[in-house]
């Protein structure tokens, strides 16, 4: 098993099924890729580095989106 | 005889037509913010981001807003102390590609106060970085000071808590601020009516923000209307010089030469 915490929570995936970059995840999530800010331990990601921004077994991802605020 | 027009405002390097700005929360519907947006003829909204519900994910609420008319104004609301602040600034910056945004440090989940020493020490490494700071603050004229020192582009104290309606309850520390400001005042939460957005213009504030005032009344676009005549009428009045109040009083019409012998 490999793991990534998605937004706090633990994700496990099988040996060798755990997406192998941010847009994958994404695309596995079913998340709009446009819509959305990711973080990588901490780090903000660009949105056009989505496709080449690889991931790690353990690595902790936020994915935040705008809502309504005053 | 030639009327003087409202002024514009300034922030940075941004012109705005109108003095309202309009917050997205609580609305009923997508169509009835933009509906009230529209209506409020504001150029600037502020958003807050949120964890994706990654179970159950709606789409986000950002379509509904024409980035071509409005500025978004992303908030930091949720955070408690200056690093939380400064990571949603990050991946808000990320998000709108533009680095305005609403420096906001709430760490009291009762009252909703804003913790004003978190907040200067997020200004500082924000504007460091090329941030547009608008400051959400206590109306403390020694912090909205300091903040304007360090180079926020505004101040904006609260009128009374966040969402509570009470409106101007902090008028005379306002007015201090109002007086020493180098920078934009505007007048943020609390603003429960359109009468206290005119009473806060009348005072001398450069703008006010409003949100549950809107979003929560029965129809929030006629509200929204209201509160845009309110805005206007409040920094007409403050343009005209208001003028003075006295105790007794002071007869409108002439008091001589009535029908009377003993004039």
């Amino acid at each position: 098993m490999q793991t990534l915490k998605i937004n706090g929570s633990e994700r496990e995936f099988p040996a060798g099924q755990m997406p192998q970059t941010l847009s994958s995840l994404l695309d596995h999530l079913d998340i709009n890729h446009a819509t959305v800010v990711a973080e990588i331990d901490g780090q903000v990601v660009k949105r056009n580095d989505f496709a080449e921004t690889k991931l790690n077994p353990g690595q902790s991802i936020e994915l935040v989106r705008f809502v309504g605020g005053g | 005889m030639e009327v003087r027009l409202l002024d514009k405002l300034k922030i940075a390097d941004r012109v705005f037509e109108s003095r309202l700005f309009i917050g997205t929360g609580k609305y009923a519907s997508n169509e009835i913010m933009a509906g009230a947006i529209e209506a409020s003829g504001t150029e600037m909204v502020t958003v807050a981001l949120r964890r994706v519900d990654i179970e159950n994910d709606n789409d986000d609420m950002l379509s509904a807003i024409d980035r071509d008319k409005y500025l978004l104004l992303p908030n930091t609301s949720g955070a408690r102390d200056a690093e939380e602040a400064v990571r949603l600034a990050r991946l808000a910056r990320a998000a709108t590609g533009t680095n305005w945004l609403k420096l906001e440090v709430t760490p009291d989940p009762y009252y909703l106060l804003p913790d004003g020493t978190e907040t200067l020490k997020a200004a500082k490494v924000l504007i460091e970085e090329g941030f547009v700071v608008l400051p959400y603050i206590n109306a403390d004229p020694i912090l909205a000071k300091k903040l304007q020192d360090a180079g926020a582009a505004t101040v904006m104290p609260l009128a009374s808590p966040i969402g509570s309606n009470q409106g101007l309850k902090t008028k005379s520390a306002i007015e201090i601020i109002i007086a020493q400001a180098t920078v934009p005042v505007v007048i943020d939460a609390g603003l429960g009516s359109p009468s206290h957005a005119a009473e806060a213009m009348e005072t001398g504030a450069d703008a006010v923000l409003v949100n549950t005032a809107i979003a929560t009344a029965d129809d929030p676009v006629q509200m929204a209307i209201a509160f845009k005549k309110a805005t206007e009428a409040g920094r007409g009045a403050y343009l005209a010089g208001l003028a003075g109040q006295s105790r007794i009083g002071h007869a409108s019409s002439p008091l001589t030469g009535f029908l009377r012998n003993d004039d």
